[in-house]
């Protein structure tokens, strides 16, 4: 097969018709009459729920350039926090595949850091999570405190810290990596103006650098504010993938409406927008075994 | 989905609908270089996981050593109980069966005897335990940053090896110390290398654990059954002569690797005798066909740990 046309550089991150699922408990009553009498008993005697499958993601597919800021916004729920874990490939899909430029990294803000430590401890033990050597993540030490700008706390330990302190810790270690992918989930909500202000700077100055970032927010605003382009997921899929004033309008508005009672009109809004909405669809070439002889040529 | 014309322009095709209220959508196609990208995720080769097992060894590390500290910093003492606890875990001992009980069940020195069963033995069962919590206890971190997951059982084991090294002084200190003092003979050399068997013994298990734990956490019951019982067929707390006579049941418990663990030590520190070339061979089979095992059996699992 002749490969297509060469294509537009810069693809970053290529998100190939992802599906997850989950199997979960449910106290539902609904789930509860469905199961088999043997399996009731069974589940009642054991003291456990009966289990129920759970779409996170149904056939997610989107591709992301160089400088693009993308934010996904979305309900609880809507797989938007399922979609970063699978873009830093910590989770494995049920099906479809994530393609990158460089290793993303995931900013979550229940990253997990030891409470016990201090400050210090944990900006070194980040780092050294990350891979970096000793020796780097001791240069990179004074200017993660910088960033996180959470002064002499940096010495407590951080089970002391406010949820926005800690948040800022994070976002400053993750940055420190200095990826090229980063994904932030709900980091930015947490901090107050001045942190906003130097994590926003920061986050441009890794776009300006050819990367690209993704920010999961339930906060349309601040990804109206700091991002050039949203995603909407909504129950696993996508609704609407755009410029990030559009989307994060129509998502607000319809969420307003939700919020407000106006379930009929809210779901008009949500008919609406999603044929507005167009899907994408990755080819990627050449295929697996295309490239095998050129990559053992090299 | 149809898209028959390759190409980066976006074009526009009908797809028949996904459900009920969605209507066709057009569809945008995006060629993408795959000599450009790498998949994110997805199983290294075994000798390349090694090597990123490797790299992380800072990590390892300081994650090992920041849980040693932290298991004891809500303490006015803090680590000085890492030391205090086997010295009292001893003195226990001492009190007991040589001062109160004399017992000595027919066992030369069997204070030292009993001494040397417990803290080996719990060395090794500690490994095993917090082994195979620690991709269960490390979801977190799994979560959130992108590292071999071996990376986990390793740590949870050089933590357990951290802890051990004041447990073995207090061992050799109260075995050098505590009458009938046993003179020193060239055999404590071979300590040391009856030690590293039984710590690749403990990685292997631990490696083991990890992820079937992860799988089926029920399991952590059965492990902690599985310890007694592998407690009370390595003569720990007796000598295994006077309770079995059965040919073939002798010859069970003499393979049983953390029995020969224990006879070596024992042997080497108090009795002055040479350990048999057979109980050497018996154990090191034992440790690098576990360790094998263990390091195949995890790596096979690495995509797995993310959604557990």
């Amino acid at each position: 097969m002749a490969p297509p046309n060469a294509p537009r550089s810069g693809i970053q991150v290529a998100v190939d018709d992802i599906h997850v699922r989950y199997r979960t408990p449910s106290s539902d009553s609904e789930v509860r009459r469905t199961a088999s009498r043997p399996a009731r008993v069974l589940n009642r005697l054991l003291g456990r729920e009966p289990t129920v499958v759970v779409r996170a993601l149904a056939g997610i597919s989107l591709v992301a350039r160089a400088g693009e800021a993308i934010g996904i916004v979305g309900l609880n729920g809507s797989g938007k926090s399922t979609l970063l874990r699978i873009i830093a490939g910590l989770e494995k899909p049920l099906r479809g595949q994530v393609l990158a430029a460089t290793r993303p990294v995931l900013l979550g803000v229940n990253a997990a850091l030891l409470p016990e430590l201090t400050g210090q401890q944990n900006v070194r033990l980040g780092c050294l999570a990350m891979g970096m050597n000793p020796t780097q993540a001791a240069d990179a030490y004074r200017d993660i405190v910088e960033l996180a700008g959470i002064g002499t706390a940096i010495h407590h330990p951080m089970k002391t810290y406010s949820s926005g302190m800690s948040a800022r810790l994070k976002f400053a270690i993750a940055a420190a990596a200095n990826p090229r992918i980063l994904l932030i989930d709900e980091a930015l909500a947490t901090g107050d103006a001045a942190f906003r202000e130097r994590s926003e700077e920061r986050m441009t100055a890794l776009r300006a650098d050819a990367g690209c970032v993704f920010l999961v927010s339930h906060a349309a605003k601040s990804v109206e504010e700091t991002c050039t382009r949203a995603v909407w997921l909504h129950k696993g899929r996508l609704v609407m993938d755009g410029d990030a004033y559009t989307v994060a309008q129509k998502y607000r508005w319809w969420a307003w409406n939700l919020a407000k009672g106006e379930e009929q009109k809210a779901s008009g809004l949500l008919d609406d927008a999603f044929r507005q909405g167009f899907d994408t669809a990755v080819r990627v070439f050449p295929t697996p075994d295309a490239i095998v002889v050129p990559r053992h040529a090299r | 989905m149809s898209a028959p014309a390759p190409g980066n322009q976006p074009i526009e095709v009908f797809q028949p609908p996904l459900l009920a209220r969605e209507r066709a959508r057009p569809v945008r196609v995006e060629s993408v270089d795959r000599t450009l990208l790498q998949p994110v995720s997805g199983r290294p080769p075994l000798s390349d996981y090694l090597g990123h097992v490797w790299q992380r060894r800072h990590f390892i590390w300081a994650d090992a050593r920041a849980h040693v500290l932290g298991g004891t910093s809500g303490n006015l003492l803090g680590t000085a109980w890492l030391v205090i606890n086997p010295v009292l875990d001893g003195a226990v001992y001492y009190v007991i069966f040589a001062l109160l009980l004399r017992a000595n069940r027919g066992i030369d020195n069997f204070l030292g005897y009993l001494i040397i069963g417990v803290f080996l033995f719990q060395f090794t069962t500690q490994c095993l335990t917090q082994g195979a919590r620690s991709v269960v206890a490390g979801r977190q971190l799994i979560r959130s940053f992108a590292f071999p997951r071996a990376a986990l059982p390793v740590a949870a084991v050089v933590r357990q090896t951290i802890s051990f090294v004041p447990v073995l002084l207090v061992m050799v200190t109260l075995i050098a110390a505590i009458p009938p003092v046993e003179p020193v003979t060239w055999r404590w050399v071979l300590v040391p290398g009856a030690l590293a068997l039984q710590m690749m013994l403990n990685l292997g298990l631990a490696l083991l654990a990890a992820r079937a734990v992860s799988a089926f956490p029920d399991l952590t019951h059965l492990i902690s059954v599985f310890t007694r019982f592998w407690l009370y067929g390595s003569a720990v707390f007796f000598s295994y002569e006077r309770f079995i006579d059965h040919p073939v049941l002798l010859e069970v418990v003499q393979l049983n690797p953390m029995f020969i663990v224990l006879d070596i030590t024992r042997d080497s520190l108090l009795y002055g005798v040479t350990p048999s070339a057979q109980s050497w061979r018996v154990l090191a089979a034992w440790s690098v066909a576990l360790l094998v095992a263990g390091t195949v059996y995890f790596w096979r699992g690495e995509e797995s740990y993310g959604s557990a």
